[in-house]
């Protein structure tokens, strides 16, 4: 016999996500997560970021790589709280993988906690994980076709930090299609243009972070 | 690999449904995936595939409906349907005022059940 079901997919990964986005807003803690190609900057915004907010904000950080621990030793040498989850294949967070971590982190003590995604342009913007917004970083050398590639990311995201922009002389990219582009799928999407090699645009960045978190 | 999560979730809502309604046997699964939903209905196939094996739903086909990305413009008052993953303004008039309506869809609507 047929059996009518009506039932989201995900509603199981929503439902422990909303889990997650209590005990946040228990502990008083503004969540980010980080979402981008590998390669594109995440851990170096990051590390940007956290030197930024020194004496401003308690900063906490969840690592999600598919294996090893390259990206919490470099936010440890930060000295502030860390954790890596190693998703053993799995190209993207999910809210059960960030609930199992919880009690790994001081919560109560932090102020932003970032969730560095696995990196990947697809599916982590389809897996709520508990967070407030996320915020996903495109590199230049991606190329300016990427938002009308991979719609859902630029639709989901708060913010669209475009890195490397040092490089732009060296390459023939087009930034403000990628802009365009961008703000036609997500006319709200908030863009910067930085570079975490030499820090240019950071400072712009950090202040709409804060400004975000408070209010 | 974002197949393999959603095909084990369909498969747990799925097996969960089949046993709480007092049925021991799955022989059908049909979902609704919107176009612009993120997922690749041919990657979904063949990790449910791969997946149902030891569960209620081991003999079972996934039937995958496709719904594409709909809308309707508030400017010329039409409903339309793209062929993209995206609108980004009414294939009709070209405003950019407009209500996406369907495509993110990623639900679990019928089992066919023994």
């Amino acid at each position: 016999m047929k059996l009518k079901v009506a039932s989201k997919i995900l509603d199981a990964n929503e439902r422990i996500a909303q889990d997650n986005k209590k005990a946040f807003e228990g502990a008083g803690l503004y969540v980010v997560n980080l979402m981008s190609s590998p390669g594109a900057g995440k851990t170096s915004l990051l590390e940007n970021t956290i030197k930024g907010l020194a004496g401003k904000s308690m900063v906490g950080v969840i690592e999600g790589d598919i294996t090893g621990t390259d990206d919490a030793v470099r936010i440890e040498r930060l000295e502030v709280p860390v954790v890596q989850i190693n998703t053993g294949g799995a190209c993207h967070l999910d809210a059960n993988m960030i609930n199992s971590v919880l009690n790994d982190l001081p919560l109560a003590e932090l102020d932003l906690l970032f969730i560095e995604n696995v990196g990947n342009l697809v599916c982590p913007a389809e897996f709520k994980v508990g967070e407030d917004i996320k915020v996903m970083i495109l590199s230049i050398t991606e190329g300016h076709d990427k938002p009308l590639k991979y719609p859902l990311m630029f639709q989901e995201s708060s913010a669209l930090i475009i890195n490397k922009i040092d490089l732009k002389p060296f390459l023939d990219v087009d930034v403000a299609k990628i802009r365009k582009d961008a703000l036609s799928l997500n006319p709200s999407i908030k863009i910067f243009e930085v570079s975490c090699k030499t820090g240019e645009g950071i400072d712009a960045w950090i202040e709409w972070l804060i400004q975000t978190s408070n209010s | 690999m974002h197949e393999v999560s959603i095909a084990d979730s369909l498969l747990d809502i799925a097996v969960r449904e089949c046993r709480d309604n007092g049925f021991t046997k799955i022989g059908s699964i049909k979902v609704c995936i919107g176009k612009a939903s993120g997922v690749m209905p041919e990657a979904l196939l063949f990790a449910f595939d791969a997946m149902k094996a030891g569960t209620l739903a081991d003999g079972a086909s996934l039937i995958i409906e496709e719904i594409p990305v709909s809308g309707h413009c508030n400017a010329c008052n039409t409903d339309f349907v793209v062929p993209e993953k995206y609108v980004l303004c009414c294939p009709h008039c070209s405003s950019e005022s407009f209500t996406v309506n369907s495509g993110r869809e990623l639900n679990i609507v019928e089992l066919e059940v023994d």
